[in-house]
């Protein structure tokens, strides 16, 4: 396969697993922001939501100001973040016309209607109307994408690149989704491990997917620990960082070819596969969250980039170079 | 629209027996029927991304072409003439290429001057001795016919670089497929699906002379902002072949590869969809970002095949266009099936007399203008528009040629009034490689406002499935 053709098939999996998660982390803001509080109290769920989503660069008011309208619409139809819904499904479908090959007709399309009926929701004001619905619309056309790469790809190298962006993406999300708690003001030291912060952690979890999940797996009352644990930790989360990097792993042993730089790869992502396997929630929590999961999100866009240059796409690739000695010496 | 028109459809209120089929349809189901089928092409046209570019214009980059319901059809023995004086006369413009980048007889025998050469902007002086496989030069070429009777076909100008349009063809066969399935039910009507693999075939038929076993072959686009980025990528896909782009591109020891995810592949055949002119920055354009340094090296080498080759363009050029039949002459020694337009050369004093005394019923064209811009079309024109081009003319009548204005044939057209008449032509596609082949159809353009004989798709023109029916069909 072309390099740039991976390099396409990996951005395009990269850009609809983050469409939906912008969603998710927008659905957060909302559920946070309607948490009972007292009125006299400083509040920022909008603020963590700017900062988790990464983008505090190109938000354009100052942080402390951000809002439901601010925040919805930096992450919803402002085409200055590239994070953005509008930005991640205009980036998916640039990269799914240019790998248009690789892909199915029916992938192409859920892509494509995907972008055409978002510009209509965005030019008749619905996300600003009912951010509920809009928001499970995008939830909706983001499942749809991915069911049909699941439903209709080959499962050859095409599909794998795919998933490999996919699941990149993923890892980053659920940890910057995690940090989100980080960030929110609690009134009072003394409330963590309140009401207010019960009620915080349960709705990361609904964001994720993860409260009927939980309960099912845990059997106990919602607590940082098991959150944490469950979104980390547990393989059988289809969320979870382990899950990721398990399936990380997995992608790139079967697209090693030969080429040292490939199974070099292959083998340093089951390295840290298996050192996160060995942890137990109490070392991340003694590590201190926030620190570990910067380390995680930092880590993991290093073993990203690193995939690209092995297969020789992104600004270092080196596949190439390796191929021309062999070349050379033919 | 004027009585002696030629009328493909009809001969005075009768219908041609070819179009009974279609006729008996729209009667059976109405031209309401005929609408909503149009509605259902078009969304089909959009679901498969068939869009046309087109700059400067503003509003949807991504347009469609629009797409007639009626088919244009030929019978056996009016294909007979457009193959048979398609097929000679590319043997002839591969003939007069390889002469020109050769020993130059045509020349020396008085026939072609060497101004036609010389001052030719698409002549190459790289090529100057190159002998590609099999002296195949125009791997692809698009004649652009027009009809003006029964058996009255004429060729307006040659496409030797690289034309476009192939993919039309096919998808629009593919949807009045499944549109009209019933008329197409009795094999009356020959397929055309066989194009991509005469072309692979042509393609593998031209691999370097030191390729050893199949060749490796790919398109290189200049990616998908082109206008014909579709056809690019369709070709590629029907080939099974690989879309590149200059930068997957790395030529090393002469050799050229791709850059893949398992490393470097060596490419023996690529069919360029880019202007010689970007081709090789190391040769050319030194600013070219799609093309591909070293590439020319590489052609030299004898380790890839371009196609269609460097320097084609020379027989493009309107002004070694009316040379073309000389050429069936000389080369061929046969007499040309499908003759010019006549044609007047603005630089030579007494047709340029001549043109500025009837410019008001004339065509007339640059001689290295393409896309049916920079032209004046006569009859059409204001007297302030044809001063104007007078003007220019007297200037740099090197630059122009003027051709008669030809009563261009008509095809019915589905409009909100019904069917109506409007002028078309007819592009096919001449592929060689061992032996020089068609596939028994072509792009058929047509002009959709009242009148207008320009029919280009960058100025409004749209298209239309071209049948050709077998023999005894009718």
């Amino acid at each position: 396969m072309l390099s740039r053709t991976a390099e396409g098939l990996f951005w395009m999996g990269r850009y609809i697993e983050r469409m939906e998660n912008v969603a998710r982390l927008l659905d957060a803001g909302r559920r946070l922001d309607s948490l009972p509080r007292d009125p006299s109290q400083p509040h920022n769920e909008w603020t963590s939501i700017i900062v988790a989503s990464g983008a505090s660069e190109t938000f354009p008011a100052p942080l402390d100001e951000a809002d439901t309208d601010s925040v919805s619409d930096h992450l919803i139809r402002d085409t200055a973040n590239p994070s953005s819904i509008i930005s991640c499904i205009e980036a998916a479908r640039m990269n799914a016309k240019a790998v248009r090959n690789a892909i199915t007709a029916e992938v192409w399309e859920a892509i494509n209607d995907t972008r055409a009926e978002l510009r209509q929701h965005l030019a008749r004001g619905s996300d600003r109307e009912n951010l509920a619905d809009f928001l499970d619309w995008v939830r909706l056309r983001g499942g749809l994408a991915l069911g049909k790469i699941d439903n209709t790809m080959l499962r050859d190298d095409s599909l794998r690149f795919i998933e490999l962006g996919k699941w990149f993406e993923r890892a980053d999300a659920t940890a910057r989704l995690l940090d989100v708690k980080y960030h929110i003001l609690l009134p009072d030291v003394t409330d963590v491990g309140g009401g207010l912060d019960y009620l915080q952690w349960t709705q990361i979890l609904r964001v994720a997917n993860s409260a009927v999940a939980f309960r099912h797996l845990y059997s106990r009352v919602v607590d940082p620990q098991g959150v944490v644990d469950l979104l980390v930790l547990n393989e059988k989360s289809p969320r979870s960082l382990l899950t990721s990097l398990s399936e990380i792993t997995f992608l790139l042993s079967k697209l090693a070819s030969d080429l040292p730089v490939q199974q070099q790869l292959a083998n340093e992502a089951r390295a840290v596969e298996d050192k996160l396997r060995a942890m137990d929630i109490d070392e991340i929590f003694n590590h201190g969250l926030h620190d570990w999961l910067t380390d995680f999100i930092v880590n993991t866009n290093q073993m990203a980039q690193k995939t690209s240059s092995a297969f020789g796409f992104g600004p270092e690739a080196s596949v190439g170079h390796e191929a021309e000695r062999e070349a050379a010496t033919q | 629209m004027h009585a002696n028109i030629f009328n493909e459809m009809k001969k005075g209120a009768v219908v041609r027996p070819e179009y009974r089929a279609v006729v008996d349809w729209i009667e059976r189901n109405g031209v309401e029927a005929l609408q909503a089928r149009r509605a259902e092409a078009e969304a089909l046209f959009r679901r498969i991304g068939i869009t046309f570019a087109v700059y400067g214009e503003g509003g949807d980059p991504d347009r469609l072409i629009p797409f007639d319901m009626v088919p244009r059809i030929f019978n056996a023995s009016e294909w007979e003439i457009i193959e048979s004086g398609s097929i000679q006369r590319t043997r002839a413009l591969n003939a007069f290429i390889s002469d020109i980048y050769g020993n130059r007889e045509i020349i020396k025998a008085g026939i072609v001057p060497e101004s036609m050469v010389k001052g030719n902007p698409a002549y190459l002086e790289q090529m100057q001795g190159y002998r590609p496989p099999r002296d195949v030069w125009a791997h692809i070429v698009g004649v652009d016919l027009v009809r003006t009777g029964p058996e009255d076909f004429f060729v307006l100008e040659d496409n030797c670089r690289t034309p476009s349009g192939v993919s039309y063809v096919l998808q629009n066969r593919e949807v009045m497929s499944r549109m009209f399935p019933e008329l197409f039910r009795d094999g009356r009507i020959r397929p055309v699906d066989g194009y991509t693999d005469i072309l692979a075939e042509a393609m593998q038929a031209v691999a370097p002379p030191n390729c050893q076993g199949a060749p490796t072959m790919a398109i290189l686009t200049p990616g998908q902002f082109n206008s014909a980025y579709f056809e690019h990528s369709y070709l590629a896909d029907m080939m099974g072949i690989e879309l590149v782009e200059g930068p997957d591109l790395v030529v090393e020891n002469q050799k050229v590869y791709m850059r893949t995810t398992r490393g470097f592949e060596q490419v023996h055949v690529l069919y360029r969809r880019i202007d010689d002119a970007f081709l090789d920055p190391q040769v050319f354009r030194p600013d070219s970002m799609i093309g591909v340094a070293g590439l020319m090296d590489a052609m030299m080498a004898g380790n890839v095949t371009v196609i269609n080759m460097p320097g084609t363009g020379v027989v493009d050029d309107k002004a070694v266009y009316i040379y073309v039949p000389d050429m069936i002459r000389f080369y061929l020694g046969e007499d040309p099936i499908i003759p010019n337009v006549q044609t007047f050369r603005c630089n030579e004093a007494d047709d340029l007399a001549y043109v500025l005394d009837n410019l008001s019923d004339l065509v007339v064209k640059e001689v290295h203008g393409s896309g049916g811009y920079g032209m004046l079309i006569g009859p059409t024109s204001t007297k302030a528009e044809i001063e104007a081009f007078a003007a220019k003319l007297k200037a740099a009548p090197k630059n122009y040629i003027a051709q008669p204005t030809l009563s261009l044939s008509a095809s019915p057209v589905l409009t909100e009034e019904g069917l109506v008449p409007r002028h078309v032509d007819l592009r096919p596609f001449v592929v060689s490689g061992a032996t020089t082949r068609m596939v028994p159809s072509g792009l058929s353009r047509v002009a959709l406002r009242e009148g207008s004989l320009v029919v280009n798709s960058s100025q409004g023109g749209g298209v239309k499935d071209t049948w050709v029916l077998s023999k005894g069909a009718v």
